[in-house]
């Protein structure tokens, strides 16, 4: 295995009853670079990740980090392997504050037989993380519940950037923010790639990936059409890749040519 | 721009508005009003002896209470906590006085089929994946059942010295079991303020499936939150019939509508997620008062059931409001945040 690649995914199948959501599926990460995952909806986009972050178990394939071949069963497994997912609904808790937020699951701990929680390490460590990572969250003892879409998705990447992840997936991250937040956000996530992150990046929206991802994985009909280079594609390219597929279907061209998706 | 400032200003006066610090000192304040008033109606009501009968009367449900509370806060629900009272009874009871066991041995077997009691209710409810109320309504009756098999209906009455201990003697001056009640408090405090153990229970009564996404086991958190309900009501069993110094089947059911009532009056969220120990045992003392209160008032013992079923019906409406205005201040953010993007732009 080449260590150029944190991230390999060979084979990957995955049926739901009759609906076969991928069909051997190969994905290669480079390390520290930012790849957009695209395609229509039900093209396999979020199911391969969910694989990836331990959420799916996959029917058939292997997957490589660092070029280990690497076991995940469940979310706490990606986890220790340095994979972080955050999920399109969040999965943050309105009930708790944002240092608990940050560190559920993965506590902080103390005594002797690690059942007490090191509240005070935690909080401090909370504010660490959102002063590094140069967020608008005031206080790591505010509720999420009180938080707008754009630091609710803060939130979330504080939690994964707390633990040293080297892997960050996020899933559509930028749908339901407005346009101002959308845009802090994305270069929020261009800070990440500079903390030496390696960032998978699901979106529907084409110019997200166009101004800030390296290159960019299509998906359809559960099936890999191609990586491209986004500094040598354009819209337009990453759009008809995600209609018609790489070479098959040429005959099927839509009547109404969509272009922006965004 | 001013009027835009304006704007902010006031949404930001409207977002400090919150409901969930008022309700924790509310129940404590409509306890107070209520001994106040209760002090007019009767002139028993106010004296030492009234109000340390007050809470010697109560401290199982204080237990159960507390016991039932790991459930809600995960976001389940126990309604068999009576029955299994009822079970746990007679089969200690049986113990001491028809198989003539030695009171520790009884009283080791009542609380260990407790807490086994709980733990099949656990993994009834995680395994058949069911609504809890349900699935708990089903067990009680099983246990009511197999109490009343067992026992064949008699009543057990008169039991060793050493078992009335629990209930009789006092160590510096106050009850044992009133003890027992306040380290069980004390306690359980601290396993939801300071451990892992606590904080990971509301954060699954706050949201179960990003509980399980954030490397958490829940199905075994569930199945230990309906054992350790089961430990602490057998718990409260014991100092049930130690009071009593009698037990049949027919003890124990309706000590859940008490405890259920006193956790949500308490603040205890009936969705999860929601609670703090000391709300839930004034919750638990709130319903004493009011039903000491209007027997001494002479306004009769059967119109309690009236006001409780009331106040259950108050509570659970305040709880679901209480949850609609969060949801309200967290769109209320959201328009927040345009505000501010659109102020700065």
């Amino acid at each position: 295995m080449d260590a150029e690649h944190i991230i390999e995914m060979k084979g990957i199948c995955k049926r739901f009853g009759g609906v076969q959501a991928l069909r051997n599926v190969d994905l290669e990460l480079r390390r520290g670079e930012i790849m957009g995952i695209v395609g229509d909806n039900g093209a396999g986009k979020s199911t391969l990740m969910k694989i990836l972050s331990g959420a799916y178990l996959a029917d058939e394939g292997e997957i490589y980090i660092d070029g280990q071949k690497a076991h995940i069963h469940n979310p706490q497994d990606a986890f220790n392997l340095g994979i972080s997912m955050i999920y399109q609904d969040l999965a943050l808790f309105d009930n708790l504050d944002v240092a608990r937020n940050i560190f559920i699951g993965r506590e902080l701990v103390r005594g002797p037989f690690k059942v007490f929680m090191d509240k005070k390490r935690m909080y401090r460590r909370a504010e660490e993380v959102i002063r590094d990572l140069r967020v608008d969250i005031k206080s790591p003892k505010l509720n999420v519940a009180r938080m707008s879409g754009g630091q609710r998705q803060m939130v979330a990447c504080a939690r994964a950037t707390a633990f040293k992840s080297k892997v960050l997936i996020m899933d559509e991250p930028t749908a339901a923010l407005g346009v101002t937040e959308a845009s802090k956000l994305l270069e929020l996530i261009r800070n990440l790639k500079e903390m030496e992150l390696s960032i998978l990046l699901i979106t529907q929206r084409i110019p997200d990936i166009l101004a800030i991802a390296d290159r960019v994985f299509v998906l359809k009909g559960g099936q890999r059409q191609d990586i491209l280079d986004v500094s040598q594609v354009c819209l337009d390219d990453v759009v008809t890749m995600i209609v018609k597929g790489k070479g098959r279907d040429e005959n099927k061209t839509p009547k109404v040519e969509y272009k922006s998706f965004g | 721009m001013d009027s835009k400032q304006y704007v902010l200003a006031a949404r930001k006066n409207l977002s400090k508005l919150d409901l969930s610090s008022l309700r924790k000192y509310a129940v404590m304040f409509i306890l107070a009003v209520l001994m106040i008033l209760f002090s007019f109606a009767s002139p028993y009501f106010l004296t030492l002896r009234n109000l340390t009968n007050i809470i010697i009367q109560n401290t199982y449900f204080v237990i159960v209470a507390v016991g039932l509370s790991f459930v809600m806060m995960g976001g389940g629900i126990d309604l068999s906590v009576g029955y299994q009272m009822s079970l746990v009874g007679v089969v200690t009871a049986m113990g001491m006085m028809v198989y003539h066991l030695p009171v520790w041995l009884a009283v080791l077997i009542g609380i260990i089929l407790g807490t086994i009691l709980g733990l099949i209710n656990g993994l009834i409810v995680t395994s058949i994946k069911i609504f809890p109320l349900i699935a708990t309504l089903a067990t009680a009756t099983v246990f009511q059942g197999i109490s009343y098999i067992i026992s064949k209906a008699n009543t057990f009455r008169g039991y060793p010295e050493i078992f009335l201990f629990l209930t009789k003697a006092k160590v510096l001056g106050i009850p044992f079991d009133v003890l027992l009640a306040l380290v069980v408090v004390i306690i359980v405090s601290i396993i939801y303020y300071e451990t892992v153990f606590g904080f990971r229970l509301i954060a699954l009564g706050g949201n179960e499936e990003a509980s399980r996404l954030s490397g958490i086991n829940t199905r075994r958190m569930k199945i230990t939150i309906y054992t350790i309900c089961g430990f602490f009501t057998a718990l409260a069993t014991m100092v049930m019939i130690s009071k009593a110094n009698t037990t049949n089947s027919s003890f124990g059911p309706g000590t859940e509508f008490i405890a259920l009532t006193a956790a949500i009056v308490g603040g205890v969220s009936f969705m999860g997620g929601e609670g703090n120990i000391p709300s839930l045992v004034a919750g638990v003392f709130l319903l004493a008062v009011l039903g000491n209160g209007m027997q001494l008032a002479g306004w009769g013992t059967y119109a309690q059931f009236i006001v409780r079923g009331i106040i259950l019906l108050g509570a659970v409406a305040f709880d679901e409001y209480q949850r609609n205005a969060k949801r309200k201040v967290r769109a209320k953010a959201c328009d927040e945040a345009e505000v501010t993007n659109l102020t700065e732009a």
